[in-house]
């Protein structure tokens, strides 16, 4: 099951999956509010923290009826991977987080982001959705069909208010102390340099964990799936002895 | 026209093109950059050139935006536009820009390199950041207006099903009995029908406390400048009665000028002074003392009595309509007033909250919006 992260949909998988089409059930979804979701079904309370992303995960893996699921989150899904995990360790057999972050915002030991930062970022947002409607309200809307059809033919697009409140509750989140109550064995795939996720959060991260493996990769950026899709896919193959 | 042709050479429409043009390795370092975008960051080109990455001159949120959306967006549709980030040039040079970027590949198996247009968009950012400033405030009235729908529903209901039903019948019963002659002087009918007329009185005192609560209309009102000083004067002088009888002292200290509506804030000083006045401690004179100081962009109001008190747990309760926490018999109210209180307060974009401990006074707050200087 491959969970996109912050920012995008399951498009981001595309140069990732094929190479396992042949070995596992391929699960791709959208997070609730993301890529072609319904954005109807949008409860601003339900995703007000993670645990409503992962809640969504084990609906999937029981509505499914999956077993022995290998769960890939990137970026904050990696967290909710996390969070299913230790809700729900029966239904995983393995977590593969791709540039995890438990935390983004600084404090005294801790590198990240300040709270400035995230507000920048929050601006940026809003400047980039000036010609979305501001009609658009899920929840509200409802099934307004001529919005979902707009959301459908947009890639990597979201509702603003949506993306705004998913980027508060993803960068402004804390899940340090879910990381220890993690059975599942896990792969951490960390990208050097990450601006995001820095290389000592990737380290933390595994420190915290019990069961895990720290993969070291010498790509730049967030997102190796999608710049070093070869190395991503080999990293996760040897990880599952493919 | 041939001629003409070689006026133009490539070089030049690249280094002093009208827009600014930037080309990266996908992880961000910078392989080449044009004189116009130079000269618009006041960068070197040898200090951008293979010496920064284009996260860099976007500032932190900028990066998070470009790695976590942008990036992706480029590498999967190869192309993106009308993006509006801000550059940080050199010093303190921030350029608002609209980058249209495309992903090509120089020879097949490379890494790509991306291509960004740069256009300087500082004087239509100023009229963009007026739109979205203007669409804040529409979207914020939205969401008061259906707050206040809400309030006057619940209140629309009670007044009609609560309130009206049994008026109307104990009217009705006063009318009967006085239209038969047959109230006894001395007797239990006139015992009982004193209680019946207590109750009218009091169903008519509630009306008229919902009368005024259902003015406090958050539609239809314009704001003018008000002297929250002489406000509060006409508020003691109206209440010079009880004033009196009670033998309340106040003490004003100097209070600024609010934009709001003057009626409304009048209310809202009678509103606390009666309360302060009626909850006053047994055996002990009412001072009631009124401050106020600025706080930010807010003023802070502060309105503090001597009388008995609440429980603290209770300080969000006692704002909540028709709520309250003293029984009819000991003291007679309808719990709209601070109801009343608090839709003013939130009319004029301000919060109200109380402090207090049981037996020893209580502390009203409100905040008002400053005058624009």
């Amino acid at each position: 099951m491959f969970a996109h992260g912050y920012g995008c949909d399951q498009n981001m998988w595309r140069f990732i999956t094929p190479a396992f089409e042949k070995d596992f059930d391929i699960i791709l979804f959208d997070h609730i509010g993301s890529g072609k979701s319904d954005i109807s079904a949008y409860d601003f309370s339900k995703y007000n923290s993670l645990k409503g992303y992962a809640e969504d995960v084990i609906t999937i893996c029981e509505d499914l009826n999956l077993k022995n699921v290998i769960f890939v989150g990137h970026s904050v899904s990696s967290m909710i991977g996390v969070l299913s995990a230790v809700k729900r360790a029966d239904l995983f057999s393995r977590l593969i987080m791709i540039c995890p972050s438990p935390r983004y915002i600084k404090d005294e030991n801790y590198e990240g982001f300040s709270k400035q930062d995230i507000d920048g970022m929050l601006e940026m947002l809003e400047n980039n959705y000036l010609g979305w409607s501001s009609s658009i309200t899920p929840v509200i809307a409802g099934n307004d069909q001529a919005a979902s059809d707009e959301l459908k033919n947009s890639f990597c697009r979201m509702n603003p208010k949506i993306a705004k409140h998913f980027a508060k509750v993803t960068f402004l989140g804390d899940h340090r102390e879910d990381l220890a109550k993690v059975s599942t064995p896990t792969l951490i795939i960390q990208c050097d340099p990450d601006g995001i996720a820095p290389v000592q959060v990737g380290k933390y991260v595994h420190s915290q964990m019990q069961n895990s493996q720290f993969s070291h990769f010498n790509v730049p950026g967030h997102s190796p799936h999608l710049t070093a899709p070869g190395q991503t896919t080999k990293a996760i193959s040897s990880y599952l002895n493919l | 026209m041939e001629a003409s042709l070689h006026i133009e050479n490539a070089e030049d429409l690249y280094q002093n093109a009208p827009c600014g043009y930037l080309s990266i390795h996908p992880d961000g370092s910078i392989i080449e950059v044009n004189k116009t975008l130079l000269s618009w960051l006041n960068f070197k080109r040898e200090e951008l050139v293979d010496n920064k990455y284009f996260q860099e001159i976007l500032g932190k949120g900028g990066e998070i935006y470009f790695e976590t959306h942008l990036k992706p967006m480029l590498q999967i549709e190869g192309e993106i536009s009308e993006i509006n980030l801000e550059l940080k040039g050199k010093g303190r040079i921030q350029i608002p820009v609209l980058i249209n970027a495309k992903k090509v590949h120089q020879n097949t198996g490379d890494q790509p390199i991306y291509r960004f247009s740069v256009l300087d968009m500082s004087q239509r950012k100023l009229y963009e950041n007026e739109l979205i400033k203007e669409r804040k405030n529409a979207e914020e009235a939205m969401t008061k207006l259906s707050q206040i729908n809400v309030e006057l529903e619940r209140f629309t209901h009670r007044t009609s099903h609560d309130l009206q039903a049994p008026l109307k019948t104990i009217s009705g019963i006063i009318s009967l009995i006085e239209a038969k002659n047959l109230i006894q002087p001395n007797s239990k009918i006139e015992e009982l029908f004193s209680l019946i007329t207590k109750n009218a009185t009091r169903m008519r005192m509630m009306i008229d406390d919902l009368l005024e609560y259902s003015k406090v209309d958050g539609e239809s009102i314009t704001f003018e400048s008000v002297s929250l000083q002489d406000v509060c004067n006409e508020a003691i002088e109206l209440l010079h009665e009880s004033v009196q009888k009670y033998n309340v002292s106040f003490c004003v200290a100097e209070l600024p000028e609010v934009k709001g509506v003057k009626i409304q804030l009048l209310n809202l000083f009678l509103n606390l002074f009666s309360n302060a006045i009626k909850y006053s401690s047994d055996n002990v004179d009412p001072i009631i003392s009124v401050s106020g100081k600025k706080s930010g962009n807010v003023f802070k109001i502060m309105v503090k009595d001597n009388g008995m008190g609440f429980d603290q747990k209770y300080s969000d309760k006692i704002f909540d309509f028709m709520e309250r926490l003293h029984t009819q018999d000991k003291i007679a109210g309808t719990g709209i007033g601070l109801s009343t209180c608090k839709l003013i307060v939130e009319n004029h974009g301000g919060k109200i909250w109380a402090e207090s401990t049981l037996g020893k006074g209580s502390t009203f707050y409100f905040t008002l919006p400053k005058v624009p200087d």
